[in-house]
């Protein structure tokens, strides 16, 4: 089977092979990029990759059979441009999310709240981590990339990208029990008020 | 719950990636391979900036909207036309009665569908003056069957035709749009992947459960849709149409929640009915679309009044792009679901 290495040497040759990587990995690049920053400036950072990707093709390192890593990395790059629209996502999340939950039973309600709560304690969370412990972490839950992996994208050692994650990890589950935390406290005083 | 998984579910995503926008990509990516330096045409700047001045006033009345509580925009600002939304709540009520064929175990719902979008290309002036670069334009049509089986979790099939150059614009454009075909190769596809996900790629379809997550109350869906596109498209009203054409072109919609869209859209201000009798792939029906005036494009569905069913949407450019004359359907998809017993 062809692999991305495969396809790129090919692409030296025959410049237009290159469009088969575009094909294997564009949706992921774009999904990736409007998670993090929207709809207009994921169209931009699809395109941009993948034509910086094609200019920049003998860079690639051939020790890896996989694109992705490299292709994230020009991806993250480019993103970091949009880093005031990714903010304001992420606060419009925050303050936002989950008004539009309608339901008529009880006990769904009470799951809505709680997953409205949570969505707006992890965006708000995010949205406060440094913006390389955010890429990293988002590399490793959104894109799906492995420790190694978003090594080569970002170009740190495997050790930097442990002690990002770490961090990262840490700040998101503060917010995620703090928010716990509140509900407890919430519940315990409604349980003393009906008792 | 595990940080991480709370961090995968994090709802910050658009359940599909519009086929335009991959197409659009791909065009560029290829004009630059075979003549780099030469840039995509002024009006993509043009449209870029037009977007993100429309996606800044958009967060800025959203942000409006949250902090003075208002939450919904669905209902207060206007809605469809008389006669669009005597049609699309008409095709509710037919859609509503409809029973979805089932799908039994081990077998595929079969979703065809063909699809006309449009290809832009820069070419060389061989003129010999120095910038004095053209663009070519022409449409292309691909012919996809998607297998989904009963067990969404099991092995999905995906045949896609490929791209095969249908209409031209002016002269060049013959010749250009059939030379890419040929340096391409061949680009019929046949793609397998549990869960959808093809390409190595998460699925763009929508799942089950996203599917059902959507209300069935229209006015509940439309503010779900107004807020699930926050910052996205040229308006709030013209992007909430868009995703509904999306979504149902997808093949995937139940029933209920087919019927549920159509009412939403009759919700929608701006919403009209855009012709009678509109043809789209052979097939007859009755068009209710919405013109974007920022950018001059409407956005149409084609629905059978006889059956409620959808027969397809379409763009259609209100301006000039490039060789392409104003009134010009840019792209289009028609669909057919059917139950059958395999795959290929």
């Amino acid at each position: 089977m062809t692999n991305d290495s495969d396809i790129i040497r090919r692409s030296r040759e025959r410049p237009a092979a290159f469009a088969e990587l575009y094909d294997k990995y564009a949706r992921m690049i774009y999904r990736y990029a409007f998670r993090r920053a929207g709809e207009s400036a994921a169209e931009d950072v699809m395109a941009g990759t993948f034509l910086a990707a094609f200019e920049g093709r003998d860079s690639f390192d051939h020790a890896w059979d996989d694109a992705r890593p490299w292709l994230f990395g020009i991806a993250t790059n480019l993103l970091r441009r949009h880093h005031r629209t990714e903010a304001k996502i992420l606060k419009i999340i925050a303050k936002s999310s989950g008004r539009d939950a309608y339901t008529d039973s009880t006990e769904q309600i009470a799951e809505q709240l709680d997953a409205i709560a949570t969505t707006s304690a992890l965006a708000l969370a995010l949205c406060k981590l440094s913006p390389v412990d955010r890429e990293c972490i988002l590399l490793y839950a959104w894109a799906d990339l492995t420790y190694e992996g978003i090594a080569q994208a970002t170009n740190v050692p495997v050790g930097t990208v442990r002690s990002r994650m770490n961090r990262a990890r840490r700040k998101l589950k503060d917010a995620a029990a703090a928010l716990r935390n509140n509900t407890e406290e919430a519940d315990h005083g409604r349980t003393q008020v009906t008792a | 719950m595990d940080e991480l998984k709370l961090l995968r579910e994090l709802r910050i995503e658009h359940p599909t990636v519009k086929e335009s926008v991959i197409n659009d990509g791909r065009a560029q990516l290829l004009q630059h391979i075979v003549s780099p330096g030469i840039k995509k045409n002024k009006r993509r700047s043009k449209t870029a900036l037009r977007v993100s001045l429309m996606a800044a006033a958009t967060f800025g009345l959203v942000t409006v909207l949250v902090g003075t509580n208002v939450v919904g925009l669905a209902g207060w600002r206007g809605a469809a036309s008389a006669q669009a939304a005597e049609v699309l709540n008409n095709a509710a009520a037919l859609t509503i009665k409809t029973v979805d064929p089932r799908v039994g175990p081990g077998q595929y719902l079969k979703v065809e569908s063909t699809n006309l979008s449009l290809s832009t290309y820069g070419v060389q002036d061989t003129s010999g003056i120095v910038g004095s670069n053209d663009h070519v334009e022409w449409t292309d049509t691909e012919k996809r069957s998607l297998y989904v089986p009963a067990n969404r979790d099991q092995e999905w099939v995906w045949e896609r035709s490929g791209r095969v150059p249908t209409t031209f614009f002016g002269d060049k454009s013959k010749e250009v749009a059939y030379q890419q075909a040929k340096e391409q190769g061949e680009s019929a596809q046949y793609l397998s992947a549990v869960n959808g996900a093809f390409y190595d790629s998460p699925s763009t379809f929508p799942s089950t459960k996203e599917l059902a997550a959507y209300p069935r109350d229209p006015r509940m869906l439309l503010n779900k849709i107004y807020l699930e596109n926050i910052g996205s498209g040229q308006s709030i009203d013209g992007q909430a149409l868009v995703f509904i054409a999306d979504l149902l072109r997808t093949g995937l919609v139940p029933a209920d929640l087919r019927s549920a869209l159509y009412k939403a859209a009759a919700m929608i201000p701006g919403v009209v009915v855009t012709e009678n009798q509109a043809t789209l792939d052979d097939q007859q029906g009755i068009s209710i679309g919405r013109v974007e005036t920022v950018s001059n494009f409407r956005q149409d569905i084609i629905i059978d009044p006889e059956t409620g069913q959808l027969i397809g949407e379409r763009q259609v450019t209100l301006e000039p792009l490039g060789s392409v004359p104003a009134g010009s359907t840019i792209g289009w998809t028609t669909i057919r679901t059917t139950v059958v017993d395999s795959a290929p």
